[in-house]
């Protein structure tokens, strides 16, 4: 009997000299999940930091080519006294504003508006024949002991202008604009 | 082709057919207009439509042609005041012929512009309530 409880106590007593073993593997399996949980979360980060490179480099040419785009437009903007020549795969478009203003002795708005239209729509025909065309100019001056006593200038164009659209009227205070355009296409002047 | 009772009924109907058409050509009438305007110092001075029927048959291609609300009358006058804006926009895209003179004078500017439409040959058609004007060139 006292063998028997001896024998016991010392599996009691191994029993618990085991026990704390048992729990430090427990303790070092958490860690390595843990450590192996953190590593994924890594990968998983760095995946994203790669796929944001990625966005920024895209990001970053298209950025380029907007650049390049305004260096061009900026370009274009610094050389605006180049002649538009008309050649056969390209169109011209000519666009001019003509002004009008209506007669004092109108009977309403709405007559001082048609007439006033009128006067600036043979405006923009008269601008454009003289983009198309060019004009003539004839100059004069009258000097009388030694002084400009008459200075004239004459300018005149005559012209068939075909085709010409309006783009927009508007009316205010009495003057009436119109912006038309025309479309020159090579094949028009082809003979 | 033979008709069953013949080709009595199939003359006829071609004869009815050609009388309704010549009819219906009748319809037709050829027009001269010309219209002219003067801008004086960027003010309207005076404008000029003519409208008459022509004497003559006229020869030329149709070109695009402008169609105007009747109000079932054939008076191409009528017609025309009555769709002024509209006939005016539809000359302006013929085309005009551009005159500007601008003299300067001791700083003082003056200037006159004259658009013309020459005198053109316009046929109209007179339907129920539309009048069809096409240019001839």
């Amino acid at each position: 009997m006292k063998y028997s409880l001896l024998i016991v106590a010392l599996s009691a007593c191994a029993l618990v000299a085991n026990t704390p073993k048992s729990t430090q593997t427990i303790g070092s399996y958490d860690k390595m999940s843990s450590i192996e949980t953190q590593v994924i979360d890594i990968d998983t980060k760095v995946t994203s930091v790669e796929t944001q490179v990625s966005n920024m480099g895209s990001k970053v040419t298209s950025v380029e080519k907007k650049l390049a785009s305004i260096e061009s437009d900026v370009k274009k903007a610094k050389a605006p006294n180049e002649e538009q020549v008309l050649k056969e795969d390209s169109d011209v478009r000519i666009s001019v504003v003509g002004q009008g203003v209506a007669p004092m002795n109108t009977t309403s708005p709405a007559q001082a508006y048609a007439l006033a239209k009128r006067a600036a729509t043979a405006d923009a025909y008269r601008l454009i024949a003289e983009k198309v065309k060019g004009v003539r100019i004839d100059g004069q001056d009258l000097i009388k002991n030694m002084m400009v006593t008459r200075s004239t200038i004459r300018t005149s164009v005559k012209a068939m202008v075909k085709n010409a659209n309006v783009v927009e009227t508007t009316f205010k205070e009495g003057l009436c604009e119109v912006e038309m355009e025309i479309v020159l296409s090579h094949a028009q002047f082809a003979q | 082709m033979r008709s069953r009772d013949g080709n009595r009924s199939l003359t006829r109907t071609i004869c009815s057919v050609v009388f309704l058409s010549s009819f219906a050509l009748l319809d037709a009438k050829e027009f001269l207009i010309s219209y002219r305007y003067v801008v004086k110092d960027a003010t309207l001075y005076n404008e000029e439509l003519h409208i008459s029927n022509s004497m003559q048959k006229c020869i030329g291609k149709p070109q695009k042609s402008l169609i105007l609300t009747s109000y079932k009358n054939n008076d191409l006058k009528e017609i025309v005041q009555r769709n002024e804006q509209k006939f005016i926009d539809f000359i302006h895209k013929l085309g005009l012929s551009v005159e500007h003179k601008e003299k300067t004078t001791n700083y003082i500017n003056t200037s006159t512009t004259i658009l013309t439409l020459k005198t053109t040959c316009f046929k109209v058609d007179f339907n129920d309530n539309l009048a069809r004007i096409t240019p001839l060139k």
